[in-house]
């Protein structure tokens, strides 16, 4: 690709990325596009057990967000249904999900499914009684077998599921450059990381490479790893609390979780750039300077897609020996080994023959295979065998999540859109200005009350 | 699917014109039938009832519904009366879009205006004229995005002793000026996004220009050079107002389009940093806050600011339509 068209593909991501870890904006592809004849088989089976035994042809509808080549991943899931079952499934992608879901609802004209990342808008949609409970379509026993409680708890609303996983991105990664990062690597505490940044911002080298814009969602990026921080440093109880908008934005613990992430861009020389190039610079851009022959930056804390996305900007260097991750350590003592989570679930809003189908086939352990072997996507079902993972670093990711204390979904994919918005935009105002918490704390608050 | 649309695409083709003449020849049969007294009267009613109908249904009934709406709550169900607009205006953030508003409806219109003018002046009865206006002319013809998406490269920040990728701040480096954020600054990055809506429009001015001086007699010019009168003379004392009922509509046409500007804004800052103005705001209170009296307040206030600029332009175009009589 001439850097001309990669300039373009970046000005497009810039445009189109809409949601936080739930998915990257554009991304890449590790070497296993072929999956294996013998996975895509069983998926055939699988789909036509799902579609109850016969070719039932028709259509589904499907609404989403992706695009490109995270679409075509996508679809060589759903090939081997499609084959199968002789159902066209029509997916319909668009980047303004939100308000395009929202009007077809209101219309009377709901897609028969949606996959999304936005979860927080679904449960918004079930609470008035739009989406269907995939208790009754799935059974229980299904949901229990294949998700871990917490996924089911977090598509849940008092009365329905609303939701089942499809795909997951494991956050709160460090992303860094084996070849020219000097400090640690499986650091005990983030105060272990932090006392080497210093240390290293001392003698003239930005440490972290932090960049925040991403077109209408800027700001998501620090969000994202203040949620994180939330999470760790908190604890889930809070956590949960907090998403389900019970706390106030103002309370210690989530001025503590602002201020922590400040310590990465706050003290000066800390965060490559200045104050501006931070904000103004595409996230998909953060990695950039840590690849030359004097790096700019060392370390980018973002999800597992990252490793897609450096790929795509770098074709050249070589996964694992040229850049790598290790795991955000442990924020508190008491809350040891939490990750942070996000996902694309799928919703239902009509029940027919194909749109049931369709969910039990995604559901399925088989289709779930397929998902790990794309090598974009974590599988959220926790029967896929870990052996699926061809790609390094999704096999990486895969342990740590199996070894962790608990995974939790971040919550600024949970929340109501408009505190969504005020969350991501807070991370703007906060780096832009760090000494004005207070009062972005309070924008954030007043945006709480609204929605409540 | 792709077939599906077109021949539905096929099907409203066929239908809206076979309606059309069915609609056309009962009426006129209708009108033959009656009596000349009669006939007289119900005419013009007759044609104008299907532009009638759906200007009715697409543009009266909406808008009658948002103002109703915008008294109501978040979802419709309970009557608040003005609190939707009095909560709206104790906000600081409609406020700086208020403020943001008039900055482009003051800056989009003038500049355009001022720049298309110059344009089509210069450019005037010379050879090269159709080829510049044809360059200039070609920005309305990008889509929106994809012009924000070009100027959002145009206006790239990369921190002071890097290269600088955005051309401007590779300009202003070589000046001597540091790289200035020009998206994120607060003092100019309405400026920098008003620029963006300029470069779309200014040629579709200059060819409104162009045209309206192309009505200007040549003799006046002639004659007005023989009594000794310089260039900027003339353009002061014959163009300026041979053409003035053109500046007018072009005026108001872009101060109508500055406060519908929405696109420019969402695809470069969403707002942030202090961008937004009325429309953006609507569009958060609608999508994203799921409020329908609010955003209803916001386009009552948006469809209350544009009334009198159309107003205006109405009364404008009849003294004119009567001038030529």
């Amino acid at each position: 690709m001439s850097e001309v068209m990669k300039g373009l593909g970046a000005g497009l991501a810039v445009v189109l990325s809409v949601t936080a870890i739930g998915h990257s904006a554009w991304a890449t592809t590790s070497e296993s596009n072929g999956t294996a004849p013998d996975s895509t088989s069983a998926a055939r089976v699988a789909a036509l057990e799902a579609a109850g035994g016969s070719e039932i042809g028709g259509s589904v509808n499907v609404m989403g967000v992706l695009g490109g080549e995270e679409l075509d991943d996508f679809l060589a899931v759903i090939e081997p249904f499609e084959e199968a079952t002789g159902i066209d499934v029509e997916y319909e992608g668009t980047r303004d999900f939100g308000a395009v879901l929202q009007t077809r609802v209101d219309g009377g004209n709901p897609p028969e499914l949606a996959v999304t990342p936005a979860i927080g808008l679904i449960a918004e949609l079930a609470d008035e009684g739009e989406v269907i409970d995939l208790r009754g379509v799935l059974g229980d026993e299904v949901l229990e077998a294949s998700f871990d409680p917490g996924l089911i708890a977090t598509a849940s609303n008092d009365e329905i599921v609303f939701g089942a996983f499809n795909t997951i991105n494991l956050g709160g990664l460090m992303w860094y450059n084996p070849q020219a990062y000097d400090g640690p690597t499986e650091p005990a505490s983030w105060d272990e990381l932090i006392e080497w940044a210093t240390s290293k911002a001392a003698e003239g080298e930005s440490p972290f490479c932090v960049t925040l814009e991403s077109g209408a969602a800027s700001g998501w990026p620090a969000a994202d790893f203040i949620d994180e921080i939330v999470l760790r440093q908190a604890g889930p109880e809070f956590h949960t609390r907090w998403r389900n908008l019970e706390v106030e934005w103002t309370a210690p613990e989530i001025r503590q979780a602002y201020e922590t992430y400040g310590q990465m861009i706050t003290p000066q020389g800390m965060a490559f750039g200045d104050v501006n190039s931070v904000l103004g610079t595409n996230f998909a851009n953060a990695a950039d300077p840590m690849f030359g022959d004097e790096p700019g930056c060392f370390l980018t804390q973002q999800a597992t897609f990252m490793g897609g996305i450096i790929a795509g900007n770098f074709p050249d260097l070589t996964p694992v020996d040229d850049y790598d991750f290790f795991a955000v350590p442990d924020f508190s003592t008491e809350f040891p080994n939490l990750r942070g989570i996000g996902g694309e679930i799928v919703a239902m809003f009509e029940e027919t023959p194909q749109s049931v189908a369709l969910t039990e086939y995604l559901v399925s352990v088989e289709a779930g295979t397929l998902i790990a072997e794309t090598g974009r996507w974590l599988s959220p079902n926790r029967q896929v065998d870990s052996s699926s993972y061809i790609d390094p670093f999704l096999s990486k990711a895969s342990v740590i999540l199996q070894e962790s204390e608990g995974s939790y979904n971040l919550a600024n994919s949970l929340m109501p859109q408009s505190v969504v918005d005020a969350f991501w935009h807070s991370g703007l105002e906060y780096t832009q200005d760090p000494d004005n918490l207070d009062e972005i704390l309070a924008t954030v608050e007043a945006a709480r009350q609204d929605a409540l | 699917m792709i077939l599906e649309r077109f021949s539905m695409l096929g099907i409203a083709v066929v239908a809206v014109g076979a309606s059309t003449v069915l609609y056309t020849n009962v009426a006129a049969r209708t009108v033959r039938a009656l009596p000349t007294g009669l006939a007289r009267r119900v005419r013009p009613a007759l044609w104008i009832a299907p532009a009638a109908l759906v200007v009715s249904v697409v543009l009266i009934y909406p808008a009658g519904a948002t103002v109703v709406l915008s008294m109501f709550d978040a979802d419709g169900g309970g009557f608040v009366g003005l609190r939707n607009y009095t909560d709206l205006l104790s906000k600081p953030s409609t406020l700086v879009a208020l403020r943001n508003s008039l900055m482009w409806v003051i800056g989009l219109p003038l500049l355009g205006a001022v720049l298309g003018l110059i344009v089509a002046v210069l450019t005037d009865r010379v050879r090269y004229g159709p080829w510049v206006k044809a360059a200039l002319f070609v920005p309305i013809a990008v889509s929106a995005v994809a012009t924000a998406v070009i100027w959002r490269f145009f206006y790239e920040y990369k921190p002071a002793g890097t290269a600088q990728t955005g051309t401007l701040n590779e300009l202003v480096t070589r000046l001597g000026v540091g790289p200035v954020p020009w998206l994120i600054d607060g003092w100019v990055n309405n400026p920098a996004l008003i620029a963006t809506a300029v470069w779309t429009q200014t040629g579709l001015c200059a060819v409104i220009f162009a045209a309206a001086l192309r009505g200007v007699s040549v003799d006046l010019y002639e004659a007005a050079s023989l009594d000794g009168a310089s260039p900027w003379h003339q353009f002061r004392h014959i163009t300026l107002p041979l053409i003035w009922p053109t500046v007018v509509v072009v005026l108001t046409t872009m101060a109508v389009i500055a406060l519908k500007a929405f696109d420019v804004i969402y695809v470069m800052t969403n707002g942030s940093y202090d961008t937004d103005v009325l429309a953006t705001l609507m569009y958060k209170e609608l999508f994203s806050a799921r409020d329908d009296g609010r955003s209803g307040a916001l386009a009552t206030l948006l469809m209350l600011s544009v009334a009198p600029i159309v107003w205006f332009n109405v009364r404008h175009y009849r003294s004119s339509l009567r001038g030529m009589r």
